[in-house]
């Protein structure tokens, strides 16, 4: 017992406290970033043509404050993003609007489902980059072609999510509805939508990565301006730094809107899960209201 | 307060695969009930009662023979009280009961109150259900019911997902709320002695759905388990039972004497 109990304390101890800190959700991310930095620059040392960190952040330090620098134009960082941000938008409207009266559709009636079931299943294993060649081809450099191919990615994954959601509607809760002789509209409103909300979320997130990674690669072949121009600029002017650093700003620029956008609509959207009680708490909750089943 | 009437009702389910036979759910079944009563629906399980309410809510139809459900001249409204609460689960309670009535605003909301507080659960409308137990999900489920003031009140083995204790506590609470509201019950259960204990009369149901027996119960109100007269009449409806389920499996037992080669 004492032997135990001894263990316990030297595990409470110091390397315990460090072993926490490290394996708790923001430790382990920290940890895992600050090892990825570690890696690459060790990469950097033995490799010539890649860049270390420090060279990188020294560039998108100064791409994003200075006004020119040897001849070549830079502090257009906002300028850049203000030229995506519009073609991203209206790219993920679209493909979420559209998909949803698709998904809607081929969950709902069992002949748009097999018509079109397979169609999107091609649609999804399309990738992006096959889109931002044949919209260039179509529709030649300009807003357009970005536009489309963002959409053209994106709209499958919101399409299927909502098939799935308009298919996973409880029978119970419809034959309830029909039972009550609940209203078309308030089955619409307050059980078909709220159902599928969830996989509207779903289908939102995969569209907001997929359409992303669709815009730069559309502002790559078709644009003039942009977050995916400016990379294709640094690597055709051979200058791995520029180019290391733009698709870091992709990354962060994700991240950060499913973290701090994405994921905190959904858990609003999602407060009547998140409400569940504990046991201990519901009992708590019965004798509050005084109806224990004794 | 409506009349239910079932008049030579049959059910046929047809065969699922080629070459089984098709089953026979409901045999021929008539009986009428009418006005401010409380009738139960008993008998084993694959006896047709489920069938039976879903005919009645006309979620399903008759192979031949009438349901016909009626007050006055207007058609009959049903309230539903199922196994499982089926409550929605992204709505509140409060918001669950509104989901039912006809009317909206405060006078909805109000009328919505007074059921909540005859299950005892006036303070949980702000609550999802997820928050609340079994038991008062279930609740929430009969208060839904009764809320929608139906001419008909169909309930389908309500309190079988229950642990004993709540379920025993929810039957006293549903007796006090039917004598207040004084409705048409059809109730379906497979346990004879909560039907006993809740019922006027009981229907029941022989294996294949033919009427076995309708026996009425005449026991003064309220019923409590522990009375010794309803413990009386659980013990010998239960006897009746017990020679039901003899007398089938008597002639299943002929029957296939008489099938061997």
């Amino acid at each position: 017992m004492s032997i135990a109990l001894e263990r316990r304390a030297v595990r409470g101890g110091a390397p315990g406290a460090i072993r926490r800190a490290v394996t708790s959700d923001i430790g382990a991310r920290i940890a895992s970033y600050l090892f990825l930095l570690l890696v690459w620059q060790l990469i950097a040392l033995y490799e010539d043509r890649f860049p270390t960190p420090a060279e990188v952040f020294g560039f998108l330090w100064i791409e994003v404050t200075a006004g020119s620098h040897g001849g070549v134009v830079r502090g257009q960082f906002l300028e850049h993003f203000a030229a995506t941000l519009p073609r991203f938008a209206l790219g993920i409207a679209i493909s979420m609007a559209l998909g949803m009266v698709t998904g809607v559709v081929i969950g709902a009636s069992k002949v748009a489902e097999a018509l079109f079931k397979d169609t999107l299943l091609v649609l999804l294993a399309l990738p992006a980059i096959i889109w931002a060649f044949l919209t260039q081809m179509w529709l030649g450099l300009g807003d357009d072609a970005v536009v489309i191919t963002t959409f053209l990615s994106a709209f499958p994954f919101a399409a299927v999510n909502v098939v799935q959601g308009v298919q996973a509607i409880p029978r119970d809760l419809r034959r309830m509805s029909s039972a009550f002789g609940v209203s078309t509209y308030r089955r619409f409103r307050y059980l078909q939508v709220p159902a599928v909300t969830g996989y509207v979320f779903a289908g939102l997130r995969f569209a907001v990565i997929i359409g992303w990674n669709a815009v730069l690669l559309g502002e790559w072949f078709s644009a003039s301006e942009g977050v995916g121009w400016r990379s294709r600029y640094w690597y055709d002017a051979n200058r791995y730094k520029g180019f290391v650093g733009w698709v870091l700003v992709f990354i962060l620029f994700i991240v950060l809107l499913d973290r701090l956008v994405l994921v905190r609509l959904q858990r609003r959207a999602f407060r009547w899960r998140d409400a569940q009680l504990s046991a201990i708490e519901r009992e708590a909750e019965e004798v509050q209201l005084g109806v224990t089943g004794a | 307060m409506a009349t239910l009437r079932v008049d030579h009702l049959n059910k046929t389910f047809p065969a699922i695969e080629r070459g089984s036979e098709s089953t026979t759910a409901i045999d021929d079944l008539s009986f009428e009930l009418s006005g401010y009563v409380f009738v139960s629906v008993v008998g084993p399980s694959g006896c047709g009662k489920s069938t039976l309410l879903n005919i009645v809510s006309a979620i399903d139809a008759p192979t031949t023979g009438t349901v016909s459900v009626f007050e006055g001249d207007r058609p009959a409204r049903f309230g539903y009280v199922f196994q499982d609460p089926r409550l929605l689960p992204w709505r509140t309670v409060m918001q669950n009961m509104l989901y039912v009535q006809d009317g909206k605003g405060s006078d909805a909301h109000d009328h919505a109150l007074d059921y909540l507080g005859m299950v005892g659960l006036e303070d949980a409308g702000g609550k999802f259900p997820s928050q609340l137990s079994g038991g008062m999900q279930q609740r929430v489920g009969i208060a839904r019911a009764f809320s929608v003031e139906p001419d008909l009140l169909l309930m389908d083995e309500p309190f079988s997902h229950l642990d004993a204790i709540t379920a025993r506590s929810l039957r006293e609470q549903l007796q006090e709320i039917w004598v207040r509201t004084k409705k048409t019950v059809l109730f379906v259960t497979h346990d004879v002695m909560e039907a006993v204990q809740l019922s006027d009369r009981i229907i029941v149901l022989a294996q294949g759905g033919r009427l076995y027996a309708d026996i009425p119960i005449e026991l003064p109100r309220p019923r409590r388990a522990s009375d010794t007269a309803v413990a009386t009449a659980q013990a010998q409806i239960l006897q009746r039972f017990e020679a039901m389920q003899e007398e089938v499996e008597q002639t299943r037992g002929d029957a296939e004497v008489s099938a061997a080669p």
